[in-house]
């Protein structure tokens, strides 16, 4: 698990709550509460959150959502593919909760350089969690900076309400509730 | 043999098919399962509940969910005797070496002595293997992939099936210029029709509006896998023909082959659009979904669904009734979905449930995860893929129990010809199978 040992500066803090805004989004549309932004020398340049019920795509996630959003910017601009991953490599991603083992492959292919994360995703997560992609050994792989625990509590408030809101649409339940 | 790389109509004996189940372990007999120690003590019955109410709040057993906290041992005299697992035993030294201060107060509070016992560290996959882990302490077990038909072996009939979606896939992978790259294709086994098929898209793609195309996608209750043709669609990728005549690196295009190669300059710049994840898997769970939206646009009962399954636990604050729900999930699972997809009131499936798909080349972490997500109940590919495979090569995510879903995952070998990319360079892509 990626702990948080370093003192959390308060731009940390600051782009965490952008993502939770990303979050709440989320939350209003009835999706999962996951957001984050995406951050290129101190600016925000893509946010995203969770449309996998909209889009009935469960592949995307926040993270997915802000990478489109860049790689359609820069390719308008006519970035080559090289100014592309150099981009990426100078980019730092703020999310709620951690990447799960799918965009934790993806951020490493992309190359990014850095991220920080909310709370601790211990069934899907992919920077400590179930594996960890951040810091795959192999020749090929990229590494990358991950820093969780960051605004934990909130993003966990966040992801609770939504499952005790509950959802109206819901189909009745295969078998009782335990309680 | 007579059979024609990609010709349509070669039939194929099943002998010259081999179809290969991949479990989510590397087997190990079941007497040599690995172990870890775990601190115990023996309890009165009468305090059993409270004391197990206490321990999962202040001390949860995180990575043995299939442990049972609690074993009941039957003595000489016919009485029975409780032991209950307090923490995980520290490897390194003996008794109160590493236990959490939490622990050590519930120890004296109760006036408990504690013992090391020895527990499997995973979860059976096997009667036997669960048969030994009783031995030494109780287990649940699970089969994950239980339901899954095919697991024990396939008929004819399906054996045929399956060699002629991989067939497709095969088709598909070669059929973009002088590229190779990997191909996916979605299949409900239950009416052997494509849902969706993909190429990579790294290096090009055509935008999403053009690629939704519901009448040649093969929903079509008249189209079936006897006329391929059909299935031809706009999604398609067309690769640039400007691709690399180096023979040697022509396959480099297979994105989970090699993920991280998308910058290199060797691939050219093409007008085109092109994306680094846009991997075959990625775009034909893309395809399915836009199908599935265009078919049921109303249908609310989808995102209640993805609701319930694709959520995220909390870390372990949380408490121990909510935890108990979420392994309850995991555990019903496989069941569950299988139901749900035969049962007559939904025509329309919950994401790509029940659904098989197949790929030329075994997939990449990123994939593979992907079709966790979107409940892909079988995976069958032709070729591992040793650098970045997900699926028994470097990484085996069939095996990571704490996944929400469990698919199950095999290697169909075809006959040399079939998978003929290039005729210089096939013997090498099948050298490295065997």
């Amino acid at each position: 698990m990626a702990s948080c040992v370093e003192e959390i500066v308060p731009e940390s803090i600051a782009y965490m709550k952008l993502a939770l805004d990303q979050a709440k989004l989320a939350l209003d549309s009835l999706e999962v509460p996951v957001g984050c932004v995406i951050v290129e020398e101190g600016k925000i340049i893509a946010h995203g959150r969770n449309r996998t019920n909209e889009t009935r795509n469960a592949t995307r996630h926040a993270e997915m959502e802000a990478i489109d959003v860049l790689l359609e910017q820069w390719q308008k601009l006519g970035l080559s593919k090289a100014d592309v991953a150099k981009k990426f490599s100078n980019c730092t991603l703020y999310v709620t909760c951690e990447p799960c083992i799918m965009c934790a492959g993806s951020l490493s292919i992309l190359g990014i350089k850095q991220i920080y994360f909310g709370c601790a995703n211990d069934r899907f997560g992919g920077c400590g969690s179930i594996l960890s992609l951040h810091s795959s050994i192999g020749d090929q792989t990229k590494c990358f900076k991950c820093e969780g625990g960051i605004m934990t509590t909130e993003a966990i408030s966040l992801l609770r309400t939504f499952y005790e809101q509950g959802n109206p649409n819901a189909p009745k339940p295969h078998r009782p509730l335990n309680q | 043999m007579s059979v024609n790389g990609g010709g349509d109509g070669a039939e194929l004996s099943a002998e010259q098919c081999k179809i290969e189940y991949i479990p989510g372990k590397l087997p190990v007999p079941p007497h040599l399962q690995p172990t870890v120690s775990v601190l115990a003590a023996v309890i009165e019955a009468s305090h059993a509940s409270t004391l197990i109410r206490k321990l999962n709040k202040i001390a949860p057993l995180e990575n043995l969910r299939h442990v049972k906290r609690i074993r009941k041992k039957r003595l000489d005299g016919g009485k029975y005797e409780l032991s209950l697992i307090l923490c995980l035993a520290s490897e390194t030294d003996g008794q109160l070496g590493g236990i959490p201060t939490d622990v050590l107060e519930f120890i004296k509070e109760y006036q408990l002595s504690s013992f090391v016992a020895k527990v499997c560290k995973y979860a059976a996959l096997t009667k036997e293997e669960w048969d030994e882990q009783c031995k030494l302490w109780p287990t649940s077990y699970h089969p994950p992939t239980y339901n899954i038909a095919g697991i024990t072996g396939f008929s004819e009939d399906d054996t045929r099936s399956i060699v002629d979606f991989m067939k497709y896939a095969a088709d598909l992978a070669r059929s973009s210029d002088n590229r190779v790259v990997n191909a996916a294709v979605i299949v409900d086994p239950s009416t052997k029709q494509v849902i969706s098929s993909a190429c990579d898209q790294v290096f090009s793609w055509t935008t999403a509006e053009s690629n939704i195309n519901i009448e040649k996608n093969g929903l079509d209750p008249n189209t079936s896998l006897n006329c391929p043709g059909t299935f031809e669609s706009k999604e398609h990728t067309k690769l640039p023909s400007s691709a690399s005549s180096d023979p040697g690196s022509f396959s480099n295009c297979v994105s989970c082959l090699h993920p991280w190669r998308w910058a290199e300059q060797e691939f050219g710049e093409s007008s085109e659009s092109w994306h680094p994840l846009r991997h075959a898997a990625m775009v034909a769970i893309e395809y399915s979904a836009n199908q599935d939206r265009l078919l049921f646009p109303n249908d609310g009962h989808s995102g209640a669904e993805i609701i319930l399954e694709e959520c995220v636990s909390f870390p372990s604050t949380e408490s121990p009734s909510k935890r108990q729900k979420t392994s309850l999930n995991n555990v019903e699972d496989g069941e569950n979905h299988e139901l749900r997809a035969r049962s007559s009131d939904s025509v329309r499936p919950y994401l790509c449930t029940g659904y098989d798909i197949f790929f030329v080349w075994e997939p990449c972490i990123m994939c593979a995860m992907a079709l966790v997500h979107q409940r892909v109940r079988r995976i069958f590919f032709a070729l591992p893929n040793k650098t970045a495979g997900a699926l028994g090569s470097v990484h085996r995510l069939q095996g990571e129990t704490s996944l929400n879903h469990h698919f199950a995952v095999f290697r169909v070998s075809l006959p040399e010809e079939l998978l003929n990319f290039d005729s210089k360079n096939s013997r090498n892509l099948l050298g490295s199978s065997d």
